[in-house]
């Protein structure tokens, strides 16, 4: 089969998308954003090649490959778990004089990490937007807390070590051969008899099929820092606007708000880019101002949401910079604000921005698409309706279930439509491959 | 009258500072306590209770003696515990002016704003300049690299200094920076070259507001950042690239400054509601309320 690569390089997030011929999306890769963006694309495209085989074993499965589907991601993170372990092992053995008390504690945690892995992985943990490191850095400190005072070692530097070896380990590439863990998690999956001899051949099939990657595109945030070729790369503007067409072919707006930047974008009817505003300079009206005081109020950056839309009376937040929001929000909780009325104002912050941006690109005259990590936030897409519907009157704004894909699609449909794949990311180059 | 034992209290947005001191009205101030807090996420109400606390046990003073409190910067924090409130800025060339009577400029760098204040030798403020509302190039920006490298605040002047040329940044977001700041190292910047592009950028916004304000030489640096010697050490290169020489002093005692031109400013008012003065409070030095000082 050929297929056509789209790759969306994010400030947090990586994405992958696979399209086949027709353009429809075969296969779907996303991982955490790390300081070597090589390793980073190369786990999201992998992720990308293997969903599309796993989609492909699933279709001649029926009813069971909902459970195998689950076990084999599980099995993935394992892998993923183990050269944590083994790196984690190697850094506390070097460090001087402490390496001998150290290891031991830092193993005891781990191995407790493998026995809950069916637990720590599943499906739950992973549509909450956590990736592996965000599943595995929340359970270690907290097993830290208690080992390190049962073992009499130092918390500090547990997880000065947990520090260390996540980043040696998230930058390593770990080859997961598709058939092995696929064999895994049938057994992990408990099938007997014909259902398990059934799922082995719909696996060992997909793992033989050939999918030819014949064109490609990168995009995304720090475009001098693309780790991809420059006949490759397309401007985030141009994916967002095709990819946003392509689910949703009625959109004649995009607001795309990202970890890093805010963008209004007005396509046409064939999703080309008619006129756009962007913001990349200054982190309010960004995913970064949430996540900026999500850290300040001790929050996960998915409970700011759910809390938010709780309030009944918005607090005005006057700051424009997100340092001195941070500041102004701890005064306001200081004189009895409450935290989700807070929270709401913050939402109606973020969202007072992009509005103005929004309004410099032309307004919303139709269906407007919201895309980007916010648009999973649901106390932000209320803020929105609410003030689009003031502004321009009712509109119809969609957010699509896939929407954190947007970007990455466009990149492949525009492989798609001719990009020549001459110089197609090599895997053995990548500078992080210890191959 | 003639000797008043005043309390000065500034509310910043990282620390609260507070200062005890002696008022003689023949020969001067005499500091008997001062107290730095950082606030550190917590209640900054609780935060100033405990450095009030702290205060008059170093001065072995009942807060009953006191003969005013003087409240500066964040005035609602210290609602209920002070007399009265006083102007961020006066207090600034008030205090700056007690630490070096030569001061001629006074540089306030805070956590969240920097201010330039041009004064006579009597603390009279003549003009000032102050930063907009956004943290890029403040002290908390230079915060929030240091955590983002993982070096201690009180580090990171010095390692600055060991680089042996910056690493140009401009103008970013002391939010989006940390992003900035993971190019610069996935492109084998030292945190040192990192650190001490930082501070040139810092530097370059300072001198940009003193010009602004014709601030004269000396220049009396007060705020939390005076304590940052690679900091200083940069400001002195910048401002005298053009030749004029500016003199730029600090004192370990700058982060307080704004406590204790309150504190004077209260013994001031004391005397002056003492005599029975026309004047009105603003006259003073007295402020409104007003967040932010």
């Amino acid at each position: 089969m050929k297929l056509y690569l789209g790759v969306d390089l994010g400030s947090t997030t990586s994405k992958a998308v696979l399209v086949d011929g027709d353009e429809h999306v075969v296969g779907r890769g996303i991982t955490n954003t790390r300081s070597n963006y090589d390793v980073a694309v190369e786990i999201a495209r992998r992720d990308a090649m293997t969903d599309a085989r796993l989609a492909l074993a699933l279709r001649l499965l029926g009813p069971d490959g909902a459970a195998i589907a689950e076990a084999f991601w599980v099995s993935a993170d394992l892998a993923r778990l183990d050269a944590l372990r083994q790196s984690c092992r190697a850094t506390a053995a070097a460090i001087p004089g402490e390496g001998p008390r150290l290891a031991p504690a830092v193993d005891v945690i781990l191995a407790r990490m493998v026995d809950e892995a069916s637990q720590l992985f599943n499906a739950t943990a992973r549509s909450r937007g956590s990736f592996f490191r965000d599943i595995v850095g929340a359970r270690f400190h907290a097993l830290a807390e208690e080992q390190s005072a049962r073992a009499g070692v130092d918390f500090e530097r547990v997880l000065g070590v947990y520090d260390r070896a996540i980043l040696d380990a998230e930058n390593q590439l770990i080859d997961l051969p598709f058939d092995d863990v696929f064999a895994a998690a049938v057994a992990h999956a408990g099938l007997t008899g014909d259902r398990r001899a059934a799922a082995l051949a719909a696996g060992r099939d997909a793992g033989a099929a050939t999918f030819d990657v014949v064109g490609f595109v990168g995009t995304g945030y720090g475009r001098a820092r693309l780790p991809f070729p420059r006949e490759c790369i397309r401007s985030e503007i141009l994916c967002h606007g095709l990819g946003a067409h392509a689910m949703l072919p009625a959109t004649r707006t995009v607001l795309d708000i990202g970890g890093q930047d805010t963008k209004a974008i007005q396509v046409d009817g064939h999703g080309l880019v008619t006129s756009f505003q962007m913001n990349d300079r200054c982190a309010a009206g960004c995913g970064r101002y949430l996540g900026y005081i999500a850290d300040e109020l001790q929050l996960g950056l998915h409970e700011l949401g759910p809390l938010a839309l709780t309030s009944k009376r918005p607090s005005r937040i006057t700051s424009t910079c997100t340092v001195f929001a941070g500041t102004e929000i701890r005064d306001l909780l200081a004189v009895g604000e409450k935290r989700e009325d807070v929270l709401s104002g913050l939402h109606r912050a973020i969202i007072t921005r992009a509005m103005s941006l929004l309004a410099r690109s032309g307004g919303v005259t139709d269906q407007l698409t919201f895309t980007g990590g916010v648009a999973r936030n649901q106390a932000a897409v209320n803020a929105l309706d609410d003030m689009v519907r003031t502004h321009y009157g009712p509109r119809t704004i969609n957010v699509h279930a896939d929407s954190i894909y947007t970007g990455a699609l466009g990149a492949a449909l525009f492989a798609r439509r001719g990009v020549p794949a001459e110089d197609l990311p090599d895997a053995k180059e990548c500078a992080g491959c210890n191959a | 009258m003639q000797r008043l034992t005043t309390c000065g209290i500034d509310v910043g947005s990282s620390a609260i500072k507070v200062v005890i001191l002696d008022d003689d009205a023949d020969r001067g101030a005499e500091l008997r306590a001062t107290h730095l807090e950082r606030i550190r996420r917590r209640a900054p109400q609780a935060v100033l209770a405990a450095a009030l606390r702290s205060a008059l046990a170093t001065a072995k003073v009942d807060e009953g003696d006191l003969a005013y409190i003087a409240s500066t910067g964040d005035g609602d924090v210290a609602e209920g515990v002070r007399t009265g409130h006083f102007y961020g800025m006066t207090c600034h060339a008030r205090g700056g002016l007690f630490l070096e009577p030569r001061a001629r400029s006074v540089l306030d760098v805070g956590a969240l704003w920097a201010r330039a204040i041009v004064i006579d030798p009597r603390a009279r403020v003549l003009a000032s300049r102050m930063t907009s509302q956004c943290a890029a190039g403040t002290g908390q920006f230079i915060e929030n690299i240091a955590r983002y490298l993982g070096v201690r605040l009180d580090e990171v002047g010095a390692l600055a200094m060991t680089a042996a040329r910056p690493e140009p940044v401009s103008g970013i977001c002391a939010v989006l920076a940390e992003t900035d700041v993971i190019n610069m190292v996935s492109r084998g910047i030292s945190t040192a070259e990192i650190l001490r592009g930082i501070h040139e950028s810092v530097a370059i916004r300072l001198v940009k507001l003193l010009r602004a304000a014709k601030g004269g030489t000396p220049v009396m640096v007060t705020g939390g950042l005076a304590g940052n010697a690679g900091l200083m050490a940069t400001l002195r290169e910048r401002l005298n690239d053009s030749g004029a020489e500016t003199e730029v002093l600090t004192h370990p005692l700058s982060a307080h400054a704004g406590a204790i031109g309150a504190a004077l400013w209260g013994a001031f008012r004391r005397r002056k509601l003492a005599a029975g003065s026309t004047l009105t409070p603003t006259a003073l030095g007295a402020a409104p309320l007003t967040v932010g000082g």
